[in-house]
């Protein structure tokens, strides 16, 4: 091997090293950053996520909700086969409503109960999250085209 | 009339495809396609494109309802602005104002001079080739002009959040930038294909790409502008994926005017620069596909359609296979062996180059992630916004040391402890001062330190730069616009970090006559009231701040109810101080007695927009002057 080929191929494998770790760092962030999204049926069957953040979609049941002070809520929401009840502390986004399409972001606690800490806001009375909607076909609960 | 409209607005757009398909011809055979010259062509596709969009204009104007893109976006009742604005807040009117632009840079480059006949006709072919590229996208498959056949008495109505001042030119700059890149991304193809990547090249391409980055990065903040006051979360940057798609051009854009930089004065890094300038476009290409596409859950998804996307992503397909395989048969060729110090201006660059790729693999790899799990997996995730903070700030801390110490170096090896020594100054002040901020902001965060150390490290130092005098203490002639751009830099990242450091947020439901408490400050809920206007009614709440019993400001926040499309919308009130803003923004009352106010104390707003100025205006600058001409030693 000619020492232009030895210095090249030393140079290589040295960057090849740093990217690897680069890389391998990224990703190792990322994982630790990745919040899943759940419907109550999936989050039911993956009971072992309990205690991690991840958000929760589906419909607000009807008459679900009630509000402990002015600041505590309490709801559950449904894909219409299962329901998760929820706690939230916060202010409630403008557009919230029982039998309304929502996503909250908090824990799944071991009791079963899901705390949550942000409820996503969205803008048009109409709109549906894209997971919402999936959720509700898994269920076969979902009524539009 | 709609009918003749209907074929004058049509023929306009043919006119334009005959006319870039006989541009293109040029680089095929000159000798066939000599007729009509360069410049009467481009003079053509600009007249059509601009006629066309002049139509559009009109028709949102008049609001007529014949035609569909009307309909669908705009509604009798709206303010003149919004339905001015609301020719480009929709998929197609968007495209056609995209494409004006792309002819605009077609027929402005086409008019410069002191270019090689030769050189000109290449990049103005393949510049063509996209312009036919996409005007045959908005001919057929989303034609602005499509007429229906029902007589609507009005309207559907433009998305409310949409109907804002700052959305009337937020896309129209970003635009600007985005697609200043395709001349870039010409000149890169038209470089490759004459074989002469020089200094001469770079000094041509340089305007083009600082005017193209200073727009992109305006239109970037003017964005997180809106999102500041409009949204009423309470942020500027959110890492939402269109944000995200915007950002990765910008940063690949900001390592290529930097590398022209190097090529126009040193000759070196040829192919490098050819890869950024493909790189850059493609990823405009990617924001534009993005946002348009409707893959991505945002709050831009409102101009969208899945269908289409596949044909922009086809295209970035296209651009990417032909460039690349160019690049790869004549890169040997441009690539000249010119040596740069280890310890030089040229090295330290590079470095920064290679810290910004790393920074937009970062960004790629959590927008593209969620998208990949959710084609492949058919798993819905999000990724925190902790992963980009977390992952980008080391690597922020090393490009803020060579940004400070990069343009202290000569362009040949320079003695790294001179140098030091030299600014032996600059560096005790900044450690003086971040020694004080940290003990007196109880501040023990390493990386926070040192991104604090560092820009004003960057700060200080470039600002002294700027400000030069000879020895009979006339202001001399300093690169104004580097200076301007780093120091601005460098103000933005510090405000970056203490706004997220310092941010305070308080919620309460208050009751007419409550007094509430952020910080020092009293606010007294004075009153609320009903708000008619012309396309919404709202509620508006006074909130009357104190401080020391001393009345200071009125608060007004307000929830606006449209029903063009029904609609609810928060609109915050924002006081700016210097040093922080104080952020109002009420919600929908639960019951009939109270409303959720959400209050934020934001620092350095104030100075974080002033920092993004100072760089576009460092940008703008470095496009306008000459600095250096070609071959200077």
């Amino acid at each position: 091997m000619s020492s232009l080929v030895k210095s090249r191929l030393i140079k290589f494998l040295l960057s090849l090293i740093i990217v690897s770790i680069a890389v391998l760092i990224i990703i190792f962030n990322l994982r630790d950053n990745i919040i899943y999204f759940y419907g109550p049926t999936d989050l039911l069957k993956n009971s072992d996520k309990q205690g991690q953040i991840m958000r929760l979609g589906g419909l607000v049941s009807v008459d679900s909700f009630q509000n402990e002070t002015d600041s505590i809520f309490y709801f559950s929401i449904t894909d219409g086969e299962n329901e998760i009840d929820v706690k939230y502390e916060g202010i409630l986004p403008n557009l919230f409503a029982e039998d309304k399409g929502v996503v909250v972001e908090g824990v799944y606690m071991n009791d079963g109960r899901f705390i949550a800490n942000k409820v996503l806001a969205k803008h048009d009375e109409n709109y549906m999250p894209p997971e919402v909607i999936e959720t509700l076909k898994k269920s076969g609960k979902w009524q539009g085209e | 009339m709609s009918l003749y409209i209907f074929y004058i607005s049509n023929f306009l757009l043919l006119l334009c495809l005959t006319a870039s398909l006989i541009q293109f011809g040029k680089i095929i055979n000159n000798k066939i396609f000599t007729r009509p010259g360069v410049i009467v062509l481009a003079y053509v596709q600009l007249i059509s494109i601009l006629l066309s969009f002049l139509i559009l204009i009109y028709l949102f104007l008049i609001s007529d309802f014949n035609f569909d893109l009307v309909y669908f976006n705009s509604h009798s009742e709206k303010p003149l602005i919004y339905k001015f604005s609301g020719v480009w807040g929709n998929h197609e009117g968007s495209m056609l104002l995209w494409i004006l632009i792309l002819v605009l840079f077609n027929f402005l480059f086409a008019l410069s001079r002191r270019i090689s006949e030769r050189f000109k006709e290449i990049t103005v072919a393949v510049q063509s080739i996209m312009i036919f590229g996409f005007v045959a996208f908005l001919f057929f498959l989303s034609n602005p002009f499509a007429l229906n056949q029902n007589n609507f008495f009005d309207g559907i109505g433009l998305n409310p959040i949409l109907q804002d001042p700052l959305l009337a030119i937020h896309p129209p700059v970003l635009y600007v930038g985005y697609v200043g890149f395709s001349l870039v991304f010409s000149l890169a193809i038209a470089g490759l294909i004459t074989k002469e990547v020089d200094q001469q090249w770079a000094s041509i391409v340089k305007p083009w790409v600082f005017s193209a980055w200073a727009f992109l990065t305006a239109g970037i903040a003017l964005g997180s502008f809106w999102a500041y006051y409009e949204l009423g979360w309470g942020g500027y940057w959110f890492w939402d994926p269109v944000e995200n798609a915007s950002l990765m051009p910008w940063i690949a854009a900001t390592a290529l005017i930097h590398c022209v930089l190097i090529l126009q004065k040193r000759n070196v890094m040829q192919s490098w620069t050819i890869i950024l300038a493909i790189l850059t476009f493609s990823l405009s290409l990617v924001g534009t596909f993005l946002v348009r596409s409707g893959i991505l859950n945002s709050v831009h998804t409102f101009a969208s359609d899945p269908g289409r996307g596949l044909f922009i992503l086809l295209f970035i397909f296209l651009i990417l296979v032909f460039s690349f395989s160019l690049f790869a048969y004549n890169s040997e060729k441009i690539n000249k062996i010119n040596s740069m110090g280890l310890v030089s201006r040229g090295t330290g660059i590079q470095v920064n180059n290679w810290l910004l790729i790393t920074i937009l693999t970062i960004v790629f790899l959590g927008t593209m992630y969620p998208l990949a799990t959710d084609l492949l997996l058919n798993k819905s995730l999000t990724v925190g916004p902790k992963y980009y903070s977390t992952t980008i700030a080391p690597i922020i801390i090393l490009f803020l040391f060579f940004m400070f110490i990069s343009p202290r170096l000569g362009w040949t090896d320079t003695k790294l402890y001179k140098i030091i020594i030299q600014l032996r100054y600059f560096i005790i002040t900044s450690l003086t001062i971040t020694l004080i901020i940290s003990l007196y902001f109880e501040l023990f965060n390493l990386t926070e330190i040192l991104i604090i150390f560092f820009s004003l490290l960057l700060v200080i130092s470039s600002m002294t730069a700027s400000i030069n005098f000879n020895k009979q203490n006339i202001l001399v002639r300093t690169n104004l616009g580097q200076n301007l751009a780093h120091a601005g830099f460098g103000i933005l990242m510090m405000a970056v970090v203490s706004n997220a450091v310092y941010s305070e947020e308080r919620i309460y439901n208050a009751k007419v006559g409550d007094n509430l408490q952020l910080q020092k400050y009293i606010f007294s809920f004075d009153k609320i009231e009903q708000v008619e206007e012309s396309n919404y009614n709202s509620l508006k709440a006074y909130f009357l701040m104190k401080k020391d019993g001393k009345l200071i400001d009125t608060f007004t926040p307000e929830i606006r109810f449209y029903s063009n499309p029904p609609t609810i919308t928060s609109e915050a009130s924002i006081l700016h101080k210097f040093f922080s803003d104080i952020y109002l923004v009420m919600n929908v009352p639960q019951d009939q007695q109270s409303i959720s106010v959400r209050m934020h104390i934001k620092p350095f707003m104030t100075i974080l927009w002033l920092g993004t100025l100072m760089i576009i205006i460092g940008g703008i600058i470095s496009a306008s002057i000459r600095i250096g001409r070609v071959g200077e030693k």
